[in-house]
């Protein structure tokens, strides 16, 4: 199949360290996403909540315009508007009509580099943080996941950063110390080298590369840094939740480094084990059993090394079985796929790999975590042949040494502790 | 890209738009059937058949149905609405045969006892998850302060009565009333070739029961009393409250006009935005304008601190009374291109055009081109949005705050 999204993506390494993946694609619309190495989990200890509170600040005027007047600009220009603040990255993405490509980069480079931070502004969002923390609290699997991080990667007391436990918004503790002397040290230490800006627009390269240049001219910043994801294994915990219908239960898992050879093998079982609704722990649990709604398992990728984290929210009396089978599954990769799941598993990654670059917006994504993950843009075709070359035995093979249920970490959330007795599996 | 229009001489209505260029195809069938025609002891009825389709037909057994939709790449979902419910999927364009097939198997449950009580429990599960989540109840119970008891203040899940009482006979009997071939409609977008597609469709679905007339939907008429309700609820900390005000029906003239002053409002960069997140009194306030096929409404809500509810509750509703006077031309013109401008990058992938035209084609009753559906907006201007305000004046709203002690 041939389709425009084939042309090897342009990859450029500006003076100033930023770096740009920029693919040509015929269409009407541009996309964007711009990604800063700076996340939650570099937050100055102690003042939990900076990189989200910052990201807000930025909007509250840029490039000698007020906030009223950025918002307007954005809107004159029709974009959609997205992004937002992770553990290890703060992200900038923007689409539209293409004519209108340099107007958005401009405006987004006002926005990173020259924001007009006015200190009348940090109270009022730090008090917004607060009130995202307290609907957080009422959200069961929100405290779930929050539990969870502080479980299995608690922060290494002797890094100047607080590390994966807080979500974006921070701590309470946190907010309470954030200054507008303090952020703005903070936002100074966005660095350009680390940055990169995944683009797709139907736009000549060289006109592309200089209007990326001249937007971000001037921009240093600090040095990036990855904070280390310390994983504690094995670990249990409950945590009380008396008035939730459901029991919310987390297992974390080790997994495989993006940059192991063993890369797709993993997402290949993983597909296997949660890609569909043939899938192992959606027909183990739900199709077979009827114990949950809510299931499933994902990569996640923190400070370079790869964990699996599974899911499920069943009422208090099946939750302990739920987690059962949940164990049960993840104990029972390591004897293999059957043939008919790994195909249907590598058919699953073959068809993601298109459907992840088919929208503008999602390829201009995939640029950009190609960029972060990988130190590179795989091509597509590349990595569908690296895919379609995948084999029942190379996969079980890889299988046979993986064996994520050992030093798997439990957390439960609800009325009552689920699967009590099943401490021994790890 | 050309859209062609088939009616079956049994009612099945064939929609396609083939793209050459696109890398993938989308499929849904697209039945005009949901929650407002439920029996009120039935209700849930529609999403819990939503929830069978995928436990296998007479031929085909749920674990090879669900295997054969996951080799289509496991694109395949559902969702019930009000009016609406919606089969899709998404695969390479060399599966594209597949695809139809497996959709077209999907709508063909078995309806087997024993899947029944497996999926019974699944969706107890899924109504209780919802019950833990403060904007789903608070936007439940709005729906039956404004509705009453018409059709469109059914709760879509059901609850744990009305879904444990379920049973086969009635889920079956609801199917045979409601999936007539009158009410489908096959949508199909992407990479495909229209006159294989539109060859198999004369062969596989001329056969599919014409079924009954969809009976004349009890007209809707809102109770709206116009007043808040608080529900007292301890166990939250904040406050959550939904709204709804009498808005356009999507065969309405000025539907887009209103979708544009729901985004002038609510969007954003809308009033809302600044009166109450942007000086932090609430952390979130929206607004919205649902259309159904012969009713509408504006619909919106906010949380706060529990102690700022009533100034917070004062100030959305000013914003709204007041929202005539903030209409300039350069706003409407900048709130209309900017829906323009996604309508248009949504339908770039087939998967993003499927719904936008499906859904219009079941809630207008006409199947409209992307640029069409663009031009609809950029056409809105400040006079229709001022025909929309006096048409929905927005005052006296009706609304449910829920949370703990407030003033």
């Amino acid at each position: 199949m041939s389709s425009p999204a084939a042309l090897p993506a342009h990859l450029w390494t500006l003076d100033s360290g930023l770096t740009v993946a920029f693919e040509r694609r015929q269409g009407p619309g541009f996309a964007f996403d711009l990604r800063i190495p700076v996340g939650s989990a570099h937050d100055p200890r102690g003042q939990e909540g900076a990189a989200g509170v910052l990201e807000e600040w930025l909007s509250k005027g840029a490039g000698g315009r007020d906030a009223r007047a950025l918002g307007d600009a954005f809107d004159d220009l029709g974009v959609r508007r997205g992004g937002g603040v992770g553990p290890e990255a703060t992200r900038v993405s923007l689409s539209g009509l293409s004519a209108d490509l340099p107007a958005a980069l401009g405006l987004v480079a006002d926005l990173v580099l020259r924001p007009e931070l006015p200190p009348g502004e940090l109270p009022v969002l730090t008090d917004l943080a607060r009130q995202d923390l307290e609907a957080l609290e009422e959200s069961p699997p929100d405290r779930l996941a929050v539990e969870a991080r502080r479980a299995a990667f608690p922060p290494d007391p002797a890094s100047p950063h607080a590390g994966y436990v807080h979500p974006a918004s921070g701590t309470r503790e946190g907010l309470s110390r954030l200054t507008p002397e303090g952020l703005r040290a903070f936002h100074a230490g966005y660095p350009a080298r680390g940055s990169v800006l995944g683009l797709v627009a139907d736009a000549d390269p060289g006109e592309v590369r200089g209007l990326v240049e001249r937007a971000f001219a001037g921009w240093n910043g600090g040095e990036p840094g990855v904070v280390p994801a310390r994983f504690v294994s094995g670990a249990r915990a409950h945590i009380p939740h008396p008035e939730a219908e459901q029991t919310h239960l987390s297992v974390t898992a080790s997994g495989i480094s993006p940059l192991s050879p063993d890369w797709l093998r993993w997402q290949l079982a993983l597909t296997a084990l949660s890609g569909g609704s043939a899938s192992r722990l959606f027909h183990a649990v739900r199709e077979e059993r009827g114990l949950a709604y809510s299931v499933g398992a994902s990569p996640v990728v923190l400070g370079g090394q790869g964990f699996v984290s599974v899911y499920a929210g069943s009422t208090p009396g099946r939750a302990g079985e739920t987690l059962e089978v949940l164990l049960a599954e993840l104990g029972r990769l390591g004897a293999g796929l059957e043939p008919a799941e790994f195909e249907r598993a590598r058919r699953g990654l073959l068809a993601g790999v298109v459907f992840g670059a088919e929208s503008l917006r999602s390829r201009a994504g995939g640029l950009t975590r190609d960029l972060a993950l990988f130190g590179r843009v795989r091509p597509l075709a590349e990595l569908r042949a690296a895919v379609s070359a995948l084999t029942l035995d190379d996969v079980n093979a890889f299988l046979a040494g993986y064996d994520p249920l050992a030093g798997a970490t439990v957390v439960t959330l609800g009325p009552e502790a689920a699967g009590q007795g099943t401490g021994e599996a790890a | 890209m050309t859209l062609r229009e088939r009616r079956f001489p049994n009612g099945l209505t064939l929609l396609l738009e083939p793209d050459e260029a696109a890398q993938t195809v989308a499929a849904g069938y697209f039945v005009a059937t949901g929650a407002r025609e439920e029996r009120p002891g039935e209700l849930g009825a529609s999403h819990f058949l939503e929830h069978l389709m995928f436990k296998g037909s007479e031929s085909v057994p749920s674990a090879e149905l669900n295997a054969r939709l996951d080799d289509l790449g496991g694109h395949a979902n559902a969702f019930t609405g009000e009016e609406a419910t919606v089969y899709h999927a998404a695969t390479l364009p060399e599966q594209g045969g597949e695809l139809l097939e497996t959709l077209t198997e999907l709508l063909r449950p078995a309806l087997r006892p024993a899947d029944i009580e497996a999926e019974r429990g699944v969706i107890l599960e899924e109504i209780a998850m919802y019950a833990e989540q403060p904007a789903v109840r608070v936007a439940d119970e709005l729906r039956a302060s404004y509705w009453g008891e018409h059709g469109l203040g059914h709760s879509i899940l059901g609850t744990p009565q009305t879904v444990g009482g379920l049973t086969r006979e009635v889920l079956a009997r609801n199917w045979q009333e409601r999936y007539g071939a009158g009410r489908v409609t096959l949508t199909v977008v992407g990479a495909f070739d229209p006159d294989a597609v539109e060859a198999w469709a004369a062969r596989e679905l001329t056969g599919w029961p014409a079924g009954l007339p969809a009976p004349a939907p009890a007209p809707a008429v809102p109770r709206h009393p116009g007043t808040f309700r608080f529900l007292r609820d301890e166990g939250l900390s904040r406050v959550q409250a939904a709204l709804a005000l009498p808005g356009l029906s999507a065969r309405h003239p000025l539907r887009e006009a209103a979708t544009v002053l729901a985004e002038l409002i609510g969007g954003e960069n809308g009033d809302l935005y600044w009166a109450l997140l942007d000086t932090g009194l609430a952390d979130s306030a929206d607004l919205g304008h649902l259309d159904y096929t012969d009713v509408g409404t504006f619909e919106g809500g906010f949380s706060c601190d529990p102690e700022r509810f009533v100034e917070v509750q004062a100030a959305y509703l000013d914003v709204l009374r007041s929202a005539g006077d903030r209409l300039t031309p350069e706003r409407v013109r900048r709130a209309a291109r900017k829906l323009a401008v996604s309508t248009l990058l949504r339908a770039e992938t087939p998967g993003g055009r499927l719904f936008a035209l499906g859904m219009d084609a079941l809630t207008m009753g006409e199947a409209l081109t992307t640029e069409e559906q663009v031009a609809r907006f950029e056409r809105v201007s400040l006079e229709a949005v001022r025909a929309v305000l006096d048409l929905c004046p927005l005052e006296g709203a009706t609304g449910v705050g829920m949370g703990g002690v407030v003033q």
